[in-house]
C-alpha cells in the first residue's frame, strides 16, 4: 500500500500546475535552499571554534549540549509558522478497502522526512565527526546521534499535533515564545539555569543508554496522540465540516452598500478572508510582522540603515504581501463565475486595492510607537509605507496575474494546510529586496538619506498615477485570465 | 443571436471542438447533446470566453465575445460549481450577482420571490453557506443566479443533473415560460435526452468535437436520438 501512496504523492507533486509553470520560482527556491544548506554545513564544521571563542574555559561538547534545549524550543516556535503539515487527499482513499492505520502511518512517515528534521542533521553530523569522534569514541558518537534523532522526531511530532490543534490560535505560540524568552533571561542572569540541566541531562542519557527509553517512550506517546487525534478526524463529516452556525456580523454590514457594486466587492473580499480558514490564519499571524521591529531596533549591531529599510517594508507590508500574493488564488473556487459574470475587472481590482491600502495604513499606525527608538525609525517607516501603498501594491497586483495554482479555501479540515509553508515566504523575498536595491547605490555614493527620500518619492509618484497603474494591472489580467482560469480548474 | 465561425479548440494539438459554422437565432432554444468528451462544456466555455479558441470566433448579438465584455450584460450562465462563491450564503451571493448587474436590493428581493417554489424552502433563510449545501441545492442557486439579470441569452450546462424530480419538472416549465414570454435565447446541454427534447426546439449532437446532427425537434426526435446513441455504445 505504501508503494501506491508514494507513487500517488509523487505524481501529485510532479503533475501539479505549480511545478510545470513556474520554472523561475523553482530555480529561486532551489538557489535559496542550496545557500541555506551550505551555511548550515559550514556552521556544523566551525561551531566548535565559535563556541570555543565564546566560552574559552568550558568544554565545547558540554556547551553544545547545554544550548540544545533552547534550540529545540526555538525550533518548535519556528515550525509552528513555517512547517506545512503534510497533506494527502484522504477522501479518495476512505471508501477503499485500506486500513486507516495505513493511511495514517503514511502521513506520519511523510512528515518525519520533513526538511525541518533534516536541517539540524546538517549541523550535527559535521559536529559529530569533528568533535565527538576524536574526543570520545565512535560508539559514543552513535549513541549521541541516536538520542538527537529521537529528540528531533519528538519535536517534529509534538509540533505536528500542536499545529493541527491550534492552527487557529497562534497566540499559544506567542505565549510559548514568551516563556522561552523568560527562561533564556533567567539563564542569562544565572537565576535558573535550564542550559545547565540540558547538558547534564543529555550527557547522562548518552552515558546510560538504557534511559534513552525515556525520550523514546515520549516519542511513542506523541506519535500515539497524533494518531488518535487524526483517526478521530478521518470521517467525511470532519473533512467536510457541516456545522449549523450563527451568521457572522459581516452579513449585517450595510456600510458598503452606499458604494454600490464596488462596496459589494469590498465586502466580498472581507468575507472571503474572514470565512476561510486559510486566509484567516494569515490575519491571525499578522501581529508577528509588527513584532519584528522589537528584534531589530534595540540591537545596536543590527540598527543599520539597510536593515531598517527591510524592517520597514516588512512591518508595513507584511499583511499586504500575504494577501497580495494569493489574491487571485484565493478566488480559485469561483474564478469562472467572476469572469463569466458581468463583473467589472477594474472595480474588482479596486476593491482589492482598497483592502491593501487599509492593511498597510493600519500596520503603519501600529508601528508608530517604534518612535521610541528614534525619529529615524519613524521616517523610514513612513517612506516604506508610501512605497508599499503606491508602488509595491501595484507590483503585487501586476504579478498576481501569474497565479495558476488552485487553492481550496473551503476545506477547513485538519488535513489541509497547503500554501502556508516556507516556500511562500521565499517567493515574496524579491519584493522585500527591491527597496534595498533602490537604496543601495545612494548608500554607496555616501548619501543614504537620499535613498530613503527616493523610495518615498517613488511611492508618492505612483500613488499620483494610481489610475493608470491600475489600468496596466487590469489589462494584464484580461490578457492572462484564460490561463489563470485554466490553472484554477485543475484540482 | 449567436454566430459561430470556423471555431477550433485544441489541447496539445488534439482538436476537441471544431464547428465550421453555426447560427443560433434570437429566441431559439438550442439543445446540445453528446457523450462525455464530445465538447459540450468546451463549447459553452468558449461562448462565455472562459477559454481561448485556437481559431475562429463567436459573435454574440454582433459582439465578438473575446474582444469586449459588453455581452455579459445580457448573458446569464451557469456551468458548474466553479461559478459559485462558496463561502457566501445564497442571499449574499444573489446580492453580489445582482449588484454587479446593477440591480437594486428591491429588484433582487422581487426576483427571489418568484423562485420560492423552485427553491422549495431549502435555499433562503437557512443560514448556511453555499459550500454547505448539497449538490442539487447548489445547482438551484447557480441557475437562479444565471437568471437574475433577466438575460436575453441563457447558457446552462447540464442544468437537470443532480436536481430532484420535482425541481426538474419545475425547471422545465420555467425554461418553457422564459422561451414563450421573453423570447430568451437558450443554450442547454444535457445527457438526459428526455428533458432536452422536451425543452429545446433544436437539438445538435456533438461527437468528438464535431457537429454530426442538427435536428429540429419533432415527435420523432427522441427516438432518433436514442437510436443514434444506442448504436454508438454497441
Amino acid at each position: 500500500m505504501f508503494k501506491w501512496f508514494l507513487s500517488h504523492q509523487w505524481k501529485e507533486s510532479i503533475r501539479s500546475n505549480f511545478w510545470q509553470k513556474s520554472l523561475v520560482i523553482n530555480i529561486i527556491i532551489g538557489f535559496f535552499m542550496l545557500i541555506m544548506f551550505s551555511y548550515l554545513i559550514l556552521l556544523g564544521l566551525f561551531i566548535d571554534e565559535i563556541l570555543h571563542e565564546a566560552f574559552p574555559d568550558a568544554d565545547t561538547f558540554i556547551i553544545f549540549n547545554s544550548g540544545l534545549i533552547y534550540y529545540f524550543g526555538i525550533d518548535l516556535f519556528i515550525r509552528f509558522f513555517l512547517y506545512s503539515v503534510p497533506v494527502i487527499q484522504i477522501e479518495s482513499y476512505l471508501h477503499l478497502p485500506i486500513r486507516k492505520s495505513q493511511i495514517l502511518n503514511f502521513i506520519f512517515l511523510k512528515s518525519s522526512l520533513n526538511v525541518f528534521n533534516v536541517l539540524p542533521l546538517l549541523v550535527f553530523i559535521p559536529f559529530v565527526f569533528k568533535v565527538i569522534i576524536p574526543n570520545y569514541s565512535g560508539i559514543y558518537a552513535i549513541k549521541w546521534m541516536l538520542l538527537m534523532l529521537v529528540l528531533i522526531l519528538n519535536n517534529s511530532f509534538l509540533l505536528h499535533y500542536l499545529k493541527r490543534r491550534f492552527i487557529d490560535k497562534p497566540f499559544i505560540a506567542f505565549a510559548f515564545a514568551l516563556v522561552l524568552i523568560s527562561a533564556m533571561l533567567l539563564d542569562k542572569f544565572d537565576i535558573i539555569s535550564l542550559s545547565g540541566y540540558s547538558s547534564i541531562g543529555l550527557i547522562y542519557l548518552v552515558n546510560n543508554p538504557i534511559y534513552i527509553l525515556i525520550p523514546l517512550s515520549i516519542l511513542i506517546f506523541v506519535y500515539g496522540m497524533n494518531y488518535s487525534y487524526l483517526k478521530s478526524k478521518m470521517t467525511l463529516d470532519d473533512i467536510n465540516v457541516k456545522k449549523q452556525r450563527k451568521e457572522d456580523s459581516l452579513s449585517k454590514i450595510t456600510y458598503f452598500e452606499s458604494y454600490g457594486d464596488l462596496g459589494e466587492m469590498i465586502l466580498l473580499e472581507l468575507k472571503l478572508i474572514w470565512r476561510n480558514k486559510r486566509s484567516r490564519t494569515i490575519i491571525n499571524m499578522s501581529p508577528l510582522f509588527l513584532l519584528y521591529g522589537l528584534i531589530i531596533y534595540p540591537n545596536e549591531d543590527m540598527n543599520k540603515l539597510g536593515l531598517l529599510v527591510f524592517v520597514g517594508i516588512f512591518m508595513t507590508g507584511g499583511i499586504m504581501f500575504n494577501y497580495g500574493q494569493y489574491m487571485l488564488s484565493w478566488e480559485s473556487n469561483y474564478f469562472d463565475g467572476i469572469i463569466a459574470n458581468n463583473v467589472d475587472f477594474y472595480k474588482h481590482f479596486r476593491a482589492k486595492y482598497f483592502l491593501i491600502i487599509a492593511t498597510v495604513i493600519i500596520s503603519y499606525i501600529l508601528t508608530i510607537p517604534y518612535l521610541y527608538f528614534g525619529t529615524k525609525v519613524l521616517i523610514i517607516n513612513t517612506a516604506m509605507c508610501l512605497f508599499n501603498l503606491g508602488f509595491l501594491s501595484f507590483v503585487l497586483m501586476y504579478f498576481s496575474s501569474d497565479s495558476r495554482k488552485r487553492m481550496d479555501m473551503s476545506k477547513s479540515s485538519a488535513f489541509n494546510y497547503q500554501g502556508m509553508g516556507a516556500t511562500n515566504w521565499i517567493m515574496i523575498l524579491p519584493f522585500f529586496l527591491l527597496p534595498i536595491l533602490i537604496w543601495l547605490p545612494f548608500n554607496l555614493l555616501g548619501i543614504p538619506n537620499w535613498g530613503i527620500a527616493t523610495i518615498a518619492f517613488i511611492g508618492i509618484i505612483s500613488l499620483a498615477f494610481h489610475k493608470s497603474l491600475m489600468k496596466i494591472v487590469v489589462k494584464r489580467f484580461e490578457q492572462k485570465k484564460h490561463l489563470i482560469a485554466e490553472g484554477f480548474r485543475e484540482f | 443571436m449567436i454566430e459561430v465561425k470556423n471555431l477550433v479548440k485544441a489541447y496539445h494539438g488534439v482538436v476537441v471542438l471544431n464547428i465550421p459554422e453555426l447560427k443560433i437565432e434570437k429566441g431559439e432554444s438550442f439543445g446540445l447533446v453528446g457523450n462525455n468528451g464530445a465538447g459540450k462544456t468546451t463549447f459553452f466555455r468558449l461562448i462565455l470566453d472562459l477559454i481561448k479558441a485556437n481559431k475562429g470566433e463567436i459573435i454574440s448579438q454582433g459582439i465578438d465575445v473575446k474582444s469586449t465584455t459588453n455581452w455579459k450584460a445580457y448573458t446569464g450562465s451557469y456551468l458548474d460549481e466553479n461559478f459559485l462563491i462558496d463561502f457566501l450564503t445564497p442571499e449574499e451571493y444573489f446580492d453580489f450577482i445582482g449588484s454587479v448587474n446593477n440591480l437594486s436590493k428591491g429588484d433582487i428581493k422581487k426576483f427571489l420571490e418568484q423562485f420560492e417554489d423552485f427553491f422549495n424552502g431549502e435555499i433562503l433563510d437557512r443560514k448556511k453557506y453555499i459550500r454547505e449545501l448539497s449538490r442539487g441545492n447548489k445547482q438551484k442557486v447557480g441557475i437562479a443566479a444565471a437568471l437574475i439579470s433577466d438575460p436575453e441569452i441563457l447558457v446552462l450546462d447540464e442544468p437537470f443533473a443532480s436536481l430532484d424530480p420535482t425541481t426538474q419538472i419545475r425547471l422545465k416549465s420555467l425554461l418553457k415560460q422564459l422561451q414563450k414570454e421573453k423570447r430568451v435565447t437558450m443554450l442547454i446541454s444535457s445527457h438526459d435526452l428526455n428533458h432536452v427534447t422536451e425543452v429545446c426546439e433544436r437539438i445538435v449532437v456533438l461527437d468528438k468535437g464535431n457537429m454530426i446532427h442538427d435536428i429540429k425537434t419533432s415527435t420523432d426526435t427522441l427516438k432518433e436520438l436514442e437510436k443514434h446513441f444506442a448504436v454508438k455504445t454497441s
